[in-house]
């Protein structure tokens, strides 16, 4: 009995400690979302901070295995590039680029042949070779950016890494953007409405977990943007 | 189960460099960086042994090489499992951007603890002719033991993994635990010396890393074969392995989410 009791308690002392961030109600990150993505397609995926556009690009990963429904991918996915996050800080870009082509499922040799193009592409010079961690956000996202685009991978998921990025950068972001467009389907997270019109052919407004609207870039975004409007909210909402 | 151990073994390529780049990354920014690699077991093994050998004036005259070797395998063990209480939870990033099996990071320690037990054994291959151990074809055990420890490593990190990644305060138990398993193993004592005779039979039951410690002295020192006692950390050891692989393999998806 004693014995029982007390694993019990321990039970429910681990069950306490994984729920501990979920303990104020449940909470769905993402629920009824549903769509689909032609191959070659570039969909853009907007909405407030919060509303599930890093987690919807995450389950797609695998990162994050649904609860419920289902999502089925056909090709290879590269990794997620956001900013700030899958590289190793003490590292140097070139340990980091190999690093992250091992973990997309390519080979030392494969990414050899394609190294000199990344560097090249990430401008980076001979910071190149000191860690990550001394790396200005525009920088890290001229490296993760230039990874994205050349892995051989057939999805590629962007997650707000161009807007970091200084004028030239964006330039040559978006010349690659136009370059892998049809070839690669892309899926685009990103706050500057003025890159999703350009590459989108569709796109997703995500609010609060659910899709509040799909569909036409421009007309979409539109709506988004007007809804974002600070309005004066009934006070029970604060 | 046997899943968990395919998804791992198609992945080594990237379990490889995840060791590799984190070992060039734990020593990038050290003046000495590689050395510490020799010196860290050096260091501590003289810790102990003014601790023991001069103040208290304990132990025979192979005590010096009797400690390095139970120190450097207590190490692989002790070292595993602190790393693997963070593995999960000090990676978000890279598990956040892509999918892989997440056995790779523990795992990962594991290997860095191993490569740090080889360092440690370069040093113990000229002690071993100073202390005039006996080499004998028992020598060949040596692998044997290798397996049994790493087994049980695994085993113990995949559950310390899992549950330090629910439970932070983990570090803090686990830390306390490994200090007092040291003092329960005969590390700095023998056994001879110190068990009272009719509590030793009681001792190698009780402590599965008892048996293998000694047995590693025997292989190594004495020329003899391993201590029957082995069998109860190989037991406890495959216990371990089965159950960790188990429980990874059935929480691997909401580590994920709870990081």
């Amino acid at each position: 009995m004693g014995k029982r009791r007390r694993s019990r308690a321990l039970a429910l002392l681990l069950e306490r400690s994984r729920d501990r961030r979920e303990s104020a109600g449940e909470f769905w990150a993402l629920r009824h979302v549903s769509f689909t993505v032609e191959r070659g397609e570039t969909v853009g995926i907007i909405g407030r901070n919060g509303s599930g556009k890093s987690t919807l690009l995450r389950v797609i990963a695998g990162v994050y295995p649904p609860d419920e429904g289902k999502v089925s991918v056909q090709g290879e996915v590269s990794t997620l590039f956001s900013l700030g996050t899958g590289f190793n800080a003490e590292l140097s870009g070139r340990d980091n680029i190999y690093l992250d082509g091992i973990m997309i499922g390519m080979t030392k040799t494969q990414i050899d042949g394609i190294i000199d193009g990344i560097i090249e592409f990430t401008e980076l010079g001979d910071f190149i070779e000191m860690p990550v961690r001394t790396y200005s956000s525009g920088m890290r996202s001229r490296l993760g950016f230039a990874i994205a685009m050349n892995s051989d991978k057939d999805i590629v998921l962007i997650d707000e890494i161009m807007s970091a990025g200084d004028a030239a950068f964006r330039q040559k972001a978006e010349a690659e953007m136009n370059r892998i467009m049809g070839e690669k389907t892309v899926l685009l997270v990103s706050h500057a409405m003025g890159t999703i019109e350009k590459f989108a052919s569709k796109v997703i407004w995500l609010d609060r977990g659910v899709i509040a609207a799909m569909g036409e870039p421009k007309e979409i975004i539109e709506q988004y943007l007007a809804a974002s409007k600070v309005k004066k909210r009934p006070p029970d909402e604060y | 189960m046997i899943e968990q151990i395919k998804k791992v073994w198609q992945r080594r390529e990237l379990l490889w460099y995840i060791v590799k780049l984190q070992m060039k990354a734990e020593n990038k920014n050290k003046v000495l960086g590689f050395v510490w690699s020799f010196l860290d077991p050096l260091l501590l093994f003289l810790t102990y042994m003014i601790l023991v050998h001069v103040i208290f004036g304990r132990g025979g005259p192979q005590f010096p090489v009797l400690l390095f070797i139970a120190l450097l395998s207590w190490r692989w063990f002790a070292s595993s499992l602190q790393r693997s209480v963070t593995s999960v939870t000090s990676k978000v990033g890279l598990i956040q951007s892509v999918r892989f099996p997440l056995a790779i990071l523990p795992l990962s320690g594991i290997i860095i603890g191993f490569f740090d037990w080889l360092f440690g054994f370069a040093i113990l291959v000229p002690m071993l002719f100073i202390f005039e151990a006996s080499f004998t074809v028992n020598i060949l055990w040596l692998p044997v033991l290798l397996l049994i420890e790493f087994v049980g490593t695994v085993g113990a990190c995949l559950i310390v993994a899992v549950v330090g990644t629910y439970l932070s305060d983990l570090g803090n138990i686990i830390q306390f635990v490994i200090r007092i398993c040291f003092y329960l193993s005969p590390i700095l004592y023998s056994i001879e010396e110190t068990v009272p005779e009719r509590l030793r039979t009681l001792y190698l039951l009780g402590n599965p890393f008892a048996g293998l410690l000694e047995s590693y002295k025997n292989v190594l020192i004495l020329g003899i074969p391993p201590t029957e006692y082995v069998l109860v950390g190989t037991a406890v050891g495959c216990v371990a392995f089965l159950v960790g692989l188990w429980y990874f393999s059935r929480d691997e998806h909401k580590l994920v989410k709870s990081i």
